[in-house]
Formats: C-alpha cells, structure tokens, sequence
C-alpha cells in the first residue's frame, strides 16, 4: 500500500465532518499523544489523563460542526483537553503530579546517573505540582509543548501579556523550588 | 522580591538571590533573562551580554537551574496503547455505525460490519496508482434509511439499525496526483474496489461513489 501523505488537519477536519469517520480516526491517530501528554502533565495520574485524553477527543468529535476554522484543530484540541484537566483538578483529589516519565521508554542509563535524574524528574515534577493550575498550564503548553505566547492565549482565551505575566512569576517559583533541591 | 542585586553570593545562594532580585546591578531584568534561558536562547548574547559580568553569571546560574526542565520536556510521552481504538469505539456507538451485510450460507448468516467494508474498500482504493489519501464512508444515511426499512426483518441483535442485505454503498473522499487524469483514475478506483469487494466479501450489488476533492503535489508528500 502506498504511504499515507501528510494532508492537512483542515482537510480531515472537513471529511470527517461530512461523516467520514476513518478521517476523524486519523485527526485521533495524529493527537492522542499529545492529549495524553498534556492531561498528564496538568494532572498528573496517569489514570486521569487517559480518561481525560479520551473524553476530550470525543468532545472534539461532537462539537466538530462548532469547530470554527479561526484556530487550528490542534489549538482547539488543546484548549479542550486543558479546560477539562482544569475540571478534574479543580473537582477531584489535590493535584499530586505524578512522575512525569512513568511510562517512558527510554535508554537506560547507569544507576547512579538513573537516581540523578530520578531526582531531577521528582524535583520538576514536585515544583510544577506546587504552582497554581495557571501558572502550570502556561509553564506546561509553553515550555513543554512549544507552544508560541499567542497560541498560549488562544488556548487560554487570554492576552498574551497576561500570558507573560503568568510566565515571570510561575519561573521564579519554579526556579526557587528547583534551587532547593540542588 | 526585592530590587536590584548587590554582590551575589556563590553558589545555590547565588541563585536564590537572583530571583528575589528585580534587577541586576547593571540595570538587566531578572525576568527577562530568565525567560531567555528557558526558551532556549540563553546562548544568544546581545552586545551587552558579551560584555557583562553580571548578565554571563546569572544566564549561566539559570541555565544549571533550568536544565532539568528542558530534558524532561524533550523526553517523549507516548500516548497509551488503545487509546485511538477505545475513542473511535466510543465514537462508533455514538453514531450508531453499526450496519452489517448480511448474507446467508447453508452454514448459517455471515453479518460483515459496513465499517468494514468501508475500510476494505479504502485500502483498495489507496492501491491505485494516482490515488494518494482515501477516506472511506460505508453508506449515505438515506440509503441507510431506505436499506433499515427494506430489511428490518434482518435485524441483529446487537445492532441499532439494521443491516444492508446483499448490497453495499460505499462513499470514497479521495485526492490525486496532480497531473492524473482525474477522470481515469476515478473510474479504475471504482473498478478495483467493486473486483475487492466481490473476491472478499462476496457481495455482488455494489455502489462505489467517489468524490476527488483534492490533488496533491509532490511537495504534499
């Protein structure tokens, strides 16, 4: 079978508002990942997450007639899955960020270099538990997610000075906290 | 938070120091550097960076601190296994895409899901050259809502709607090659998804609806 090209989101968002469901399986294929990755990393359980990941793109599916083509279905996708995190957070148990890395696979390196960044992972993962959810968000779409300040903003429906601001202050304690475990 | 730094301490000191500072001694937001550094950029010094004292220390105290930071978020996060399956599952139901063909053997009945064939037809579709992305719909819902009507009687169990009997519709959504004639390759797909169709499932009635609704260069690959 010859390889699938990379057509555009706008263009699977269109098919698969017209029904056709495999297109919606690919926009799913393409951005599971990172729903998962951002619910992960807001919340921190990976139990949470998943529900969390799942729910939002499901919601996406169903609003897909509401779906103006303004921002980009990623961007929209964000903002579902962020908002929904919110909920969890702000509803459920306190926000006790798991490790980050639980379920990566990645090359292991020795102990002693294993237990350094076990502790720089705890370390991180401690520090972005301790800041409010919207200093998180903004530390965790941006520096995280590569996100630009705009699109930060878009996500959030904020300013992108708004978005700075929460920046400044979310890496000073960041930073205060990651000093402490040095 | 206070206002500009005197003489920073050494150390872990040194660093906590900074950021309960405003400013540095020459003038440098605090903030500011902090910013360059996390977004990656603490190694892009303007003129006075190269030549400050002050600004190099503190670009290089946030860039230790900052480390962590940016080797977790470069590490991947896969996404969990089943997580695309468990939302189109979720999805099929809500849609209620359920419609089966059905066919009946000396063996007993054979219900192939219309999903099915529409992903069947799909890939076939994606076989002929020309062809660069195929989506597949398994049929209009008003034919749907005619096939139901024919063929309540055929109901199954677990299926909300109904079944399609012997015939399928299936809707392809395609986009080409630029440079294909559109029209050949139009025809040769309908031609080499109705032959998959008949060798695999075995049904004979069948409609194959195909929409061009995209050409593609070769810089889309």
């Amino acid at each position: 079978m010859q390889p699938e090209p990379q057509v555009g989101d706008a263009y699977l968002v269109a098919r698969a508002r017209d029904g056709y469901l495999d297109a919606y399986e690919m926009l799913v294929q393409r951005h599971s990942a990172m729903a998962y990755r951002v619910a992960l990393r807001l919340c921190g359980d990976h139990h949470d997450a998943q529900d969390i990941a799942q729910e939002a793109l499901i919601a996406a599916w169903q609003n897909l007639a509401r779906f103006r083509a303004e921002s980009s279905f990623s961007t929209w996708l964000y903002r579902i899955v962020t908002r929904r995190a919110l909920n969890k957070v702000t509803r459920g148990r306190a926000a006790e960020l798991a490790d980050l890395l639980d379920e990566v696979a990645d090359p292991v390196p020795g102990p002693a270099a294993q237990a350094e960044r076990n502790l720089a992972v705890d370390a991180v993962t401690d520090a972005l538990a301790a800041l409010p959810f919207p200093q998180r968000a903004v530390v965790i779409l941006h520096h995280f997610e590569g996100l630009s300040y705009a699109q930060v903003a878009e996500v959030t429906r904020s300013s992108v000075p708004a978005v700075r601001s929460h920046l400044f202050r979310a890496r000073r304690t960041l930073g205060t906290k990651l000093e402490e475990w040095r | 938070m206070t206002g500009s730094v005197s003489e920073p301490p050494s150390g872990g000191s040194a660093v906590r120091h900074l950021l309960n500072a405003v400013t540095l001694p020459c003038d440098a937001d605090v903030d500011e550097l902090l910013e360059q550094v996390a977004d990656g950029r603490g190694a892009d010094r303007d003129a006075h960076q190269r030549d400050c004292v002050h600004c190099q220390a503190a670009l290089a105290e946030f860039a230790a601190l900052w480390a962590p930071v940016i080797d977790i978020a470069a590490r991947p996060v896969p996404a969990p296994r089943g997580l695309t399956a468990a939302v189109m599952s979720q999805i099929r139901v809500l849609v209620r895409d359920v419609w089966y063909t059905l066919q009946t053997t000396d063996l007993g009945v054979i219900r192939i899901a219309a999903r099915i064939v529409a992903a069947l037809a799909r890939d076939s579709a994606r076989m002929v050259p020309g062809v660069r992305v195929a989506l597949g719909r398994s049929t209009h819902s008003k034919l749907a809502e005619l096939a139901e009507q024919g063929s309540l009687k055929h109901r199954h169990p677990h299926a909300a709607v109904g079944v399609l009997g012997r015939t399928a519709v299936v809707d392809l959504a395609v986009a080409v090659t630029y440079g294909d004639p559109v029209r050949d390759v139009a025809r040769d797909i309908q031609r080499h998804v109705i032959a998959t169709l008949r060798e695999s499932i075995g049904l004979q009635t069948i409609t194959v609806n195909v929409t061009v609704d995209d050409i593609l260069t070769g810089d889309d690959q």
